[in-house]
């Protein structure tokens, strides 16, 4: 049996719930809730307590999250119920998914198609040097179970394509980019407007960055920003050790927001952040009306 | 009769264009080919669907910024 969520429409989140069988495809039953939508756009709903009550163990790892008014036990719930998909475990990818470990995420899928190469240990700090010719999910999956047992961590090996991204994602409520092609970027991109899943987009190049949050139906989506054409080749870029971390802990700090329904995200703001003068300023962007994804997707509803 | 020609500023230089001159213009110029340049004109996103038709007036201050795809 499979469940499925997504948008409905923009503006309003619908829950759909479908409980489908795989066999035969039929669906067996479906459900709709409507729930209001917090200052990020996402549904503003309570945890139940007796999926995510914390141990004793929780209580003293994330006590310094829970003596603050913004998460407190109700949002440190939030956060172990979420399930956050990242996908690349390389230089962004490092930060961001020890990070969102260590906050005390539920549930963490890290997809990536790579092994550990030596060049990549200047930034990629989630790999040591020990790991070289490891699988990097299965590294990476080692690593953060050890600084967090309290959480549940999927490791898949994966090159993600429009066929298998939703194999990749699972039932993931949000993906965290940590790619470093725009070909996947944009199957991400597809996948998280047709089921409603917010994107964080990051990248990294040199010492600058950029970082936005993309919630389906209320920001622009990654391609009303690049609108496909011809994809530039994969080049190899150079990127300053810590970089990847800088940017990629801005994604994890969205992420986290995202989840508690607090202060205000990314949403329809590129964050440009250039570490060289050290400054970061935003672009204001709003949705394409040509984009060939999400208003083909609000065409369809 | 020559063109009027007028000052804009283009990633924070001076620059002098001819009267009319389209924001596509200006993007081919500076933008290094990148198709996916993020573009602004007074702060303000432009689509690139719109590259064509935007023309560009005195003073006006355009960014163009190259987006960092890796990872």
């Amino acid at each position: 049996m499979s469940c499925v969520r997504f948008l409905d429409k923009p503006g309003l989140f619908w829950k759909t719930l479908f409980l489908r069988n795989n066999r035969s495809g039929r669906v067996l039953l479906e459900a709709r809730a409507s729930a209001p939508l917090d200052r990020n756009g996402m549904p503003n709903s309570r945890v139940k307590d007796e999926q995510t009550a914390l141990s004793h163990g929780e209580r003293a790892r994330y006590h310094r999250q829970l003596i603050m008014p913004e998460i407190g036990e109700e949002g440190q719930k939030k956060l172990k119920a979420a399930r956050v998909c990242v996908v690349g475990i390389g230089g962004l990818g490092s930060t961001s998914a020890m990070t969102l470990a260590s906050t005390g995420i539920g549930y963490l899928r890290l997809v990536d198609k790579d092994i550990v190469e030596t060049s990549n240990l200047n930034r990629q700090v989630i790999h040591w040097t020990p790991d070289l010719g490891r699988d990097k999910s299965a590294s990476a999956g080692e690593k953060l179970s050890a600084l967090n047992p309290e959480i549940r961590i999927h490791a898949v090996r994966m090159e993600v394509t429009d066929r298998n991204v939703v194999e990749a994602v699972g039932e993931c409520g949000l993906i965290v980019d940590a790619t470093d092609n725009l070909a996947v970027r944009r199957v991400l991109n597809r996948f998280s407007v047709e089921r409603g899943i917010p994107f964080i987009f990051g990248g990294v190049e040199g010492f600058q960055g950029m970082v936005t949050t993309m919630v389906p139906g209320r920001t622009p989506c990654l391609e009303c920003l690049f609108p496909a054409g011809e994809d530039p080749p994969q080049k190899e870029i150079g990127v300053p050790g810590p970089m990847p971390g800088l940017v990629a802990s801005i994604q994890a700090v969205e992420a986290v927001k995202l989840l508690l329904g607090v202060g205000t995200c990314l949403l329809g703001r590129l964050l440009l952040v250039r570490g060289l003068d050290m400054s970061m300023r935003e672009v204001a962007v709003g949705r394409n009306p040509r984009c060939t994804v999400c208003s083909a997707v609000r065409r369809k509803q | 009769m020559s063109a009027r020609r007028f000052k804009i500023i283009v990633n924070g230089f001076a620059e002098t264009v001819d009267e009319p001159t389209s924001l596509e213009k200006i993007v081919e110029a500076h933008g290094d080919g990148d198709l996916h340049a993020i573009v602004e004109k007074n702060g303000r996103y432009v689509y690139p669907q719109e590259y064509a038709t935007v023309i560009v007036e005195p003073g006006d201050e355009i960014e163009i910024v190259h987006p960092d795809f890796g990872g």
